[in-house]
């Protein structure tokens, strides 16, 4: 097995090389570049301003050069200076990273907590009264827009009922040293977030949990499992609830690999300190350092995921072998 | 299947438990004098004056540094750190001749009482200092302009608070010093000189990057307690404030993007008041109704601003060659009906490219030509530029219909509401007007950079009293000569103009300056190669308690006397 995982992170390390290449160069050949926003801004910039700022940003070499230059400066533990923000990109990234992990987690756990029993009990109990309510509120939630939700949320908790925030990430201001209120402002900012956000993945995971375990209560093992006499908590939980955790394990890997790329629509309402729409505004402003390392950071996660998930699956079906 | 159903139960409870946690929040702006919270919907950079770019970070500035000069709300310049403003007039500033060439010496005095917020005084090395950096090669300073025109400053050795500028040229406006901002030479000589060889080495290690709290970077009436990038900034009172002392305890900027989740914010009390940079006008409108209707406790104000809305038409295009094709597209528009029927009248229709809050500006119809409603003007200019309705209404020409591409940026409710507005105004004088609308970033990236639109809609920032060479200019029409820096997006080339824009820039007598800056109007409406529309109004929310308040309308925001305002 670890030359089976030696051989897919090689694999990993080299498509984060050649996607890096492909998505810097596809960024070069976007309208407009950073000296262009300073041009709208100040009409008084001159020709030779246009000229000087381009050649100090390397913006008149060619992007295979600039690519170069990008990767020598990454190589030396620099992550590189943002254009737009003016400061180094650790320094702006790696809070947002542990903001939009937090609030990404978080929501990720409650929707697997709600959806996967609601899920579940559906697939038990097909075409029920409780069947119908479950897919009703599933697909509602499926259906409903994020930024749509994420308003309503504002108007009854925040405008409407004034018990909760309407946005930000912590209290200005707030330098508690007690562990129990930081958690609890904290918290208290992330209620509607987390819910906006939860609302979609639950609808989503209580169909791909319902769908999963009715396939597979419908196989033949799980006949034979009940003409065995076998416990009906055993039937499912041994025998239909692990097979089908393959098509779940897929979902979840694939959901577990967007934890660091940000809900764009989620924070830019909530103004939450996420790094989804540090990504947006980095690219729309051609901020290349911020937009490169936020794709190699998803790609990364993507394909990482990818490969746990392929090892889960191991572990999940022991008819499947790595060698 | 019971622990999952315990765990869920364990979740909802913990949530309820943090929504009994929290009480219904007040607006703390009913608290005299305690705090502010601005809302904004614009990002904003680190605060070094000499490198930031956005209206965000300079709204921000205003309150926390000063400069030799600063433009109020009526337009009019007076000094901050400076004791007062060289003029010929008044024997500070005289005219040299060096080497066959004209120049200015201007005598500037710094405040006795002026002071980082430190308490180092600020002198003319902080000046001094700004200027060496600005010129550095690995600086990305945008306009280089404010610290290149002064050929050099000599600071009297006894008293560093009184210096002397040598302007490299004589030009009537060398002591509008509006964006020359001083840096605390006392924290930045180090930094620059250690890390100037490296390109935009001095930014990356600044003092204004390493350690933005630091109250010596600050010479304003706020010094700056906490900055989180992308979310807020603290502001607290300065000590060795040269001026009035600040009311408000303690102010604080919250940038909240959506804007839609802002106007939530102030209404839930996250926020007191949306500054100018928050609202878009038509949200701005429909709140003021709210406003009215729920009796909210806020009043909307609209500025008249500098900024004016218009439409390009590309020069070099076939059918825009003759001016009287021009101008009857402008006099087919109705544009006060349009600013009363989109605009509740809150916006004031555009007939040229001056302000009607600019010195500069003039109703004469001496020098403002054509720019009355009139279909049948209209229609009178466009046979006569040999254009003759076809049978389907429109109009041909060498059997060419009259049909156009008329672009904007997409997504901007008001321009495409404008837009559908327009091209109904047109269709019945005969024109066909196609709306072709692209993403901000291509449309002023590509389209309008490169000059390849028939008629592009977008707006011009501006400045009181502003020479529009970068906008009329025929050195300023982008092309790939000057890298398409220019913003002559029309391609306006007039030998005539061209002597205007030289002239006024070095015309010291403001009556003769008014006059050839009437002319430069008397011009634009004459040719016509832009389509006036209105000028736009700056917006904010604010709570009415909210005292000495004055949006200035223009880039010189109304932080500049943010000392004044009081919560009462």
């Amino acid at each position: 097995m670890s030359t089976y995982i030696l051989r897919r992170l090689i694999q990993t390390v080299l498509v984060i090389i050649i996607l890096s290449y492909v998505c810097f160069y596809i960024m070069t050949l976007m309208p407009g570049d950073p000296v262009e926003l300073m041009i709208q801004s100040n009409p008084k910039i001159t020709s030779a301003d246009v000229e000087r700022l381009r050649a100090l940003y390397g913006l008149d070499q060619p992007a295979y050069k600039r690519y170069g230059t990008w990767v020598n400066t990454i190589l030396g533990g620099d992550l590189g200076y943002s254009r737009t923000y003016r400061v180094p990109v650790e320094e702006l990234m790696i809070p947002r990273l542990k903001n939009t992990f937090i609030l990404s987690l978080l929501s990720l756990l409650l929707s697997l907590a709600i959806a996967l029993p609601l899920g579940i009990y559906s697939a038990l109990n097909p075409g029920g009264r409780f069947d119908s309510i479950v897919n009703f509120f599933a697909f509602s939630g499926i259906s409903i827009p994020s930024f749509w939700m994420a308003l309503m949320l504002i108007i009854v908790f925040a405008v409407q009922l004034g018990v909760l925030p309407a946005g930000g990430t912590e209290t200005v201001g707030l330098n508690s040293e007690n562990f129990f209120n930081f958690v609890k402002d904290r918290g208290t900012y992330l209620i509607l977030p987390i819910l906006s956000l939860s609302v979609q993945q639950i609808g989503s995971f209580i169909r791909y949990a319902r769908s999963a375990m009715m396939e597979t209560l419908r196989n033949d093992y799980i006949r034979t499992a009940k003409a065995k006499g076998l416990e009906r908590k055993v039937i499912i939980w041994r025998h239909a609830f692990r097979n089908a955790l393959i098509p779940l394990i897929t979902i979840l890997a694939l959901s577990f690999s967007g934890l660091f790329s940000g809900a764009l629509l989620t924070e830019t309402v909530f103004a939450y300190q996420g790094v989804g729409k540090l990504v947006y505004d980095s690219i729309i402003a051609n901020d290349y350092n911020v937009a490169m390392i936020s794709f190699i950071i998803s790609v990364s996660m993507v394909l990482l995921m990818n490969l746990l998930a392929d090892i889960l699956y191991g572990f999940a079906d022991p008819r499947i072998t790595f060698s | 299947m019971k622990n999952l159903c315990k765990a869920s139960i364990l979740v909802i409870l913990t949530l309820m438990y943090f929504v009994s946690c929290t009480g219904k929040k007040n607006s703390s702006s009913s608290v005299k004098n305690t705090e502010l919270k601005i809302g904004t919907s614009q990002e904003f950079e680190t605060l070094n004056p000499l490198i930031m770019t956005m209206s965000q970070t300079t709204y921000m500035y205003h309150m926390t540094g000063r400069k030799l000069v600063h433009m109020d709300p009526d337009t009019k310049w007076y000094p901050q750190l400076a004791k007062e403003i060289p003029t010929i007039e008044n024997g500070k500033a005289k005219f040299i001749t060096v080497g066959g060439k004209k120049k200015i010496i201007a005598e500037w005095e710094i405040l006795e009482n002026a002071k980082w917020g430190d308490g180092v005084p600020v002198t003319c090395h902080d000046f001094a200092m700004a200027r060496t950096i600005a010129l550095s090669p690995n600086v990305s300073i945008a306009d280089k302009e404010s610290y290149d025109m002064i050929e050099k400053i000599d600071i009297d050795s006894k008293n560093p608070k009184k210096c002397s500028f040598t302007y490299k040229k004589a030009r009537w406006d060398f002591n509008r010093h509006g964006t020359f901002y001083p840096v605390p030479k006392h924290l930045e000589d180090e930094p620059f000189k250690k890390f100037n060889a490296q390109k935009e080495g001095y930014e990356k290690n600044s003092t204004y990057s390493k350690a933005p709290t630091n109250p010596g970077l600050y010479n304003g009436p706020y010094l700056i307690s906490e900055i989180k990038l992308s979310d807020h900034v603290t502001f607290i009172p300065n000590p060795h404030f040269y001026g009035e002392k600040p009311k408000i305890q303690k102010v604080i900027i919250k940038l909240i993007p959506n804007t839609a989740a802002l106007e939530a914010n102030l209404r839930s009390g996250t926020v007191d008041m949306i500054s100018t940079l928050g609202l878009s006008f038509d949200q701005a409108v429909e709140f003021d109704k709210k406003i009215n209707a729920e009796k909210l406790p806020y009043l909307v104000t609209f500025t008249k601003g500098i900024t004016y809305e218009h439409i390009d038409f590309n020069l070099d295009h076939p059918f825009f060659k003759d001016g009287r094709v021009r101008r009857a597209m402008i006099q087919a528009l109705d544009r006060e009906s349009l600013t009363k029927s989109l605009f509740e009248g809150k916006q004031e229709s555009a007939i040229h490219f001056v302000s009607p809050k600019d010195p500069w500006f003039t109703r004469d119809e001496k020098y403002v030509i054509g720019a009355k409603f009139s279909k049948r003007d209209a229609e009178k200019l466009l046979a006569e530029a040999g254009w003759k309705k076809g049978e389907d209404g429109y109009l041909y020409k060498d059997n060419k219909k009259f049909s156009v591409n008329f672009g904007t940026t997409a997504g901007n409710k008001i321009r495409e509401l404008v837009q559908v507005y327009l091209q109904d105004q047109w269709k019945q004088v005969g024109i066909e007007v196609n709306i072709k609308n692209e993403p901000a970033r291509v449309f002023f990236g590509e389209t309008t950079k490169k000059r390849k639109f028939d008629l592009a809609m977008y707006a011009w920032v501006s400045s009181p009293e502003n020479i529009p060479r970068s906008t009329f200019h025929s050195t300023s029409i982008p092309s790939t000569k000057n890298g398409y820096s220019g913003q002559n997006q029309p391609g306006w080339n007039n030998p005539k103009v061209d002597k205007l824009i030289e002239d006024l820039e070095i015309e010291f007598d403001s009556k003769k300056r008014t006059d050839l800056a009437w002319e430069l109007q008397k011009v634009y409406t004459e040719e016509a190669p832009v389509i006036p529309l209105y000028y736009r109004s700056d917006v904010s929310a604010v709570p009415p308690n909210l005292k000495n308040y004055r949006p200035s309308g223009h880039q010189f925001h109304e932080t500049g006397k943010i000392e004044e305002w009081t919560l009462e």
